[in-house]
């Protein structure tokens, strides 16, 4: 398992660098530079040639990259060009917000899903099965956007003004900040959970080993805890490594409806500046994201399943 | 509103010589009007459109909205505008060209300090006009200041200093009160930015907010009444208007249409709609087929309706255009009769150009409220005369890239502006933002003549005879001007319409005041 892990960690970091030289190019290739990015329309020739001069624009592509590279690898990533500021100091407490929230959605939304998911399937076609399917339906039908709105109408602009509806402040993230963007993601993320979990757990219930464990006479709750559940879990795993990868992606949206200081709101902001360093560090952050968590759901679904456990080796 | 004032600003504008008396860019509203005598104290949190990681606090090179915001609270150009969009004297209080208008002497307001307590003086007017137009990093305003010669300023005494320009400029008043012709003191680093503006520097984050205190030495009488100032940056509309409805911000910039309404219904919140002369224009480039022929320009011109497009794209907050632009301009062309959509005439123009069943490409981004759906409206229009508008959307970087001014059909959004400084910008070649390459060299002639001209009737003669040639046969598509709509809490007076297009009064804070 160590070997495998191992072997998957070098293949990330070989994607991680495939990773920086496709974002580097595909940002070289959207039209326009940092300097007109920044001048917008303020842009005369004489003011353009004043900053690419200051920022170096001028310099050829591959010398522009190698340097950038040069610099991540004795951990630097540079700065950003838009406002001089270094790229760990400018995007470090953005990271924190959003590992924070991205955390706080998933530390909810995981062990309540599959809780829900799980009861859901043991009252299977009861009124509470009915109403779990179709609530789950509606909510992974509904884009976040739809959903945060809603949360923001009913808990901040509407009558009951009981939580802020927008984040303002300078970055520091309190925890009334954080309830309504976890709340969304949680609402993002929890149905596709629970569908998941419901379904596998429905089969696993049917299985040979759960009829073998119930004509042995264990209670219900040791069948469905120790036998049932483990089983489940794998598969699920799975479904909540997607999630949670998309959560990195999903965040984008959220930060920018609460106007939340993360990373998705600076890696827009970014974009748009057409700054590079910037865009670079956290599209890689984004990238590693997806690849940690697609280990560790691997990782678990091996630790879960002994079948597949004793396999491997 | 009323036009009387405790302090009625009296503007003797120069007429050859002539000099500018007065106290400054007032309301000519009494500043309690609304609600009670202004109360001194409180803390007004505005959100502002836009901003980015790029924000900066640098008086002269301002970019997005919560820069502008900034740059009104920190610092004072030597002129201003009032809300009626006449120029008023600030940090000068005489400005007067020679007659020849190639000499221009500024004498300077007694007894204004910078936020630092050092005196305002020649020496600092001369070191910040001479930083805006330094040709290795010319600043926004280099342009609007293009007949300055840096060489050419000449310090009198503390108080006066001499411009001589390099070519005459009879209207270079107007540069003078462009917001982002600040005077700073020698030394000016934006990093610890120092003004003589109603609020002083807190804190900056770039992106995210900054923060203002009061001025207690502030040279208008009265202002500034808040004690702080925080500017929030908003680049989503739906967050902004949120944190209006949250009660988490007391004011807002540009008010989405949609949410107009929204706003009025609340009892706690009032709108702030002021009409302005700011315009969002079709460009045509002239030297291009097909509109190098006049008849098809014209023919545009008559496609549409004006009407309409002020109903659906601004949603009626607006005042239809006459193809000129500067409508608060004193010489603005008002007796030119008002272009009316015509579709048989444009037909029957096209016809004459041989440009039947034309098919064009229309340029357009979401660089600016209302211009994405401005082309969709005038493709639609256009059907009825024959034409296939083919609306293209391009990103912001697209359209500020490398095709910048260069598209053959496209659109541009310009604030409001007097006539001659306008033309400086986009009309005459070698304009910054030329972007119909419009080049006739009568309008050329017509415009530097206008542009030596102390006088102002003279002045306005020529400036009439040029409005008429771009009425006529000109390169935009001036469908209307645009209302600015803005946002505030019942408990923000202070705050009226103004027409600068600058949003929220040219975000002068200093005249707001909160109710206890």
């Amino acid at each position: 398992m160590v070997r495998l892990a191992v072997k998957r960690l070098v293949f990330g970091a070989l994607i991680l660098w495939a990773v920086s030289v496709v974002v580097f190019l595909a940002t070289a290739a959207l039209p326009g530079d940092t300097a007109q990015a920044i001048l917008g329309r303020e842009a005369t020739p004489e003011r353009l040639a004043a900053l690419r001069l200051e920022l170096h624009l001028d310099d050829p592509l591959v010398s522009q990259y190698f340097s950038w590279l040069g610099g991540l690898l004795t951990f630097d990533p540079g700065r950003s060009l838009v406002n001089g500021l270094p790229v760990a100091e400018f995007v470090g407490p953005r990271i924190v917000n959003s590992l924070v929230l991205m955390l706080t959605a998933a530390v909810v939304s995981t062990p309540l899903a599959m809780f829900l998911g799980t009861w859901s399937a043991v009252r299977r076609d009861r009124a509470a099965d009915h109403v779990t399917a179709v609530v789950t339906l509606v909510l992974a039908a509904l884009p976040e956007f739809v959903v945060g709105i809603t949360l923001v109408i009913v808990f901040a602009t509407g009558p009951l003004r009981l939580l802020p509806a927008v984040y303002v402040g300078t970055g520091q993230v309190t925890f009334v900040d954080l309830v309504l963007p976890a709340l969304t993601l949680v609402l993002a993320v929890g149905p596709y959970i629970v569908r998941m979990m419901r379904a596998t757990m429905i089969e696993v219930l049917e299985s040979e080993y759960v009829q073998q464990a119930r004509l042995k006479g264990l209670p219900e709750r040791t069948v469905l805890l120790r036998h049932a559940v483990p089983n489940a879990v794998g598969p699920v795993a799975q479904v909540v490594a997607l999630q949670l990868a998309w959560l990195a992606g999903g965040v984008v949206v959220v930060e920018f409806l609460f106007r939340y200081p993360g990373i998705g709101y600076a890696l827009v902001d970014a974009v748009n500046n057409r700054d590079l360093p910037v865009v670079q560090a956290l599209a890689l952050l984004i990238a590693a994201l997806y690849i940690v968590v697609n280990l560790l759901a691997d990782l678990v679904s091996l630790v879960a399943n002994p079948r597949v456990r004793t396999a491997i080796r | 509103m009323s036009a009387t004032s405790t302090r009625r600003d009296v503007l003797r504008w120069a007429v050859a010589g002539g000099a500018v008396l007065l106290t400054g860019c007032g309301t000519q509203a009494a500043p309690g009007a609304a609600g009670g005598p202004p109360r001194r104290g409180g803390r007004l949190r505005a959100g502002i459109v836009g901003g980015s990681a790029k924000d900066s606090l640098d008086v002269h090179a301002p970019v997005t909205h919560p820069d502008e915001a900034r740059v009104l609270q920190l610092y004072d150009s030597l002129l201003c505008y009032d809300t009626d969009f006449r120029i008023q004297p600030a940090l000068a209080e005489e400005v007067t060209p020679s007659a020849d208008a190639k000499t221009w002497t500024i004498r300077l307001r007694q007894g204004v300090e910078f936020h630092n307590g050092k005196a305002v003086t020649a020496e600092d007017v001369a070191f910040s006009l001479r930083r805006i137009v330094d040709p290795a990093k010319p600043q926004a305003g280099a342009v609007g200041l293009a007949a300055i010669d840096p060489a050419g300023i000449e310090i009198v005494d503390p108080r006066t200093l001499r411009l001589n320009l390099r070519t005459p400029d009879a209207v270079l008043a107007d540069q003078l009160a462009q917001y982002n012709n600040g005077i700073v003191p020698i030394g000016y680093d934006p990093k610890k930015p120092i003004g003589t503006g109603p609020f002083a520097f807190g804190s900056f984050e770039p992106g995210q907010q900054s923060t203002f205190t009061r001025n207690p030495k502030y040279w208008r009488e009265n202002e500034p009444y808040l004690d702080e100032i925080v500017i929030i940056d908003f680049p989503d509309d739906t967050a902004r208007v949120n944190a209006l409805l949250g009660g988490q911000v007391d004011v807002i910039d540009q008010l989405p249409l949609g949410q107009i309404e929204v706003v009025r219904a609340n009892p706690a919140l009032k709108v702030l709609d002021s009409e302005t002369g700011a315009w969002t224009p079709f460009t045509m480039r002239v030297d291009q087929p097909p509109f190098d022929d006049p008849r098809v320009r014209e023919a545009f011109r008559l496609i549409v309706d004006r009407e309409q497009m002020v109903k659906q794209v601004l949603g009626g907050h607006g005042v239809v255009g006459n193809d000129l632009y500067a409508r608060f301009d004193p010489a603005y062309a008002k007796d030119l009769p008002q272009r009316k959509q015509d579709i048989g005439r444009a037909k029957e123009l096209l016809k004459q150009a041989g440009k039947e069943n034309l098919t064009v490409e229309l340029v357009t981004s979401a660089v600016a409220a209302g211009l994405v759906e401005a082309a969709q409206v005038f493709a639609n229009q256009a059907k009825a005369a024959g034409v296939t508008v083919n609306v293209r959307k391009v990103d912001s970087g697209e359209f500020y890239g490398d095709n910048y001014l260069k598209w053959t059909f496209a659109q541009d959004f310009w604030f409001t502006r007097s006539y001659l400084p306008q033309t400086a910008q986009g009309s005459v070649p070698g304009a910054p933002y030329n972007e119909t390459h419009w080049s006739d060299p009568k309008f050329v002639d017509l415009i530097a003549q206008a542009r030596s001209t102390v006088d102002e009737k003279q002045r306005a003669e020529l400036i009439k005879q040029a409005q008429r040639m771009e009425y006529d046969s000109g390169g935009y598509i001036v469908w209307g001007f645009a209302n600015q709509v803005d946002a505030h809490s019942v408990r923000v007076n202070g705050l009226v319409p103004d027409r600068s297009g600058v949003p929220l009064t040219s975000y002068g804070f200093r005249r707001a005041w909160m109710s206890a």
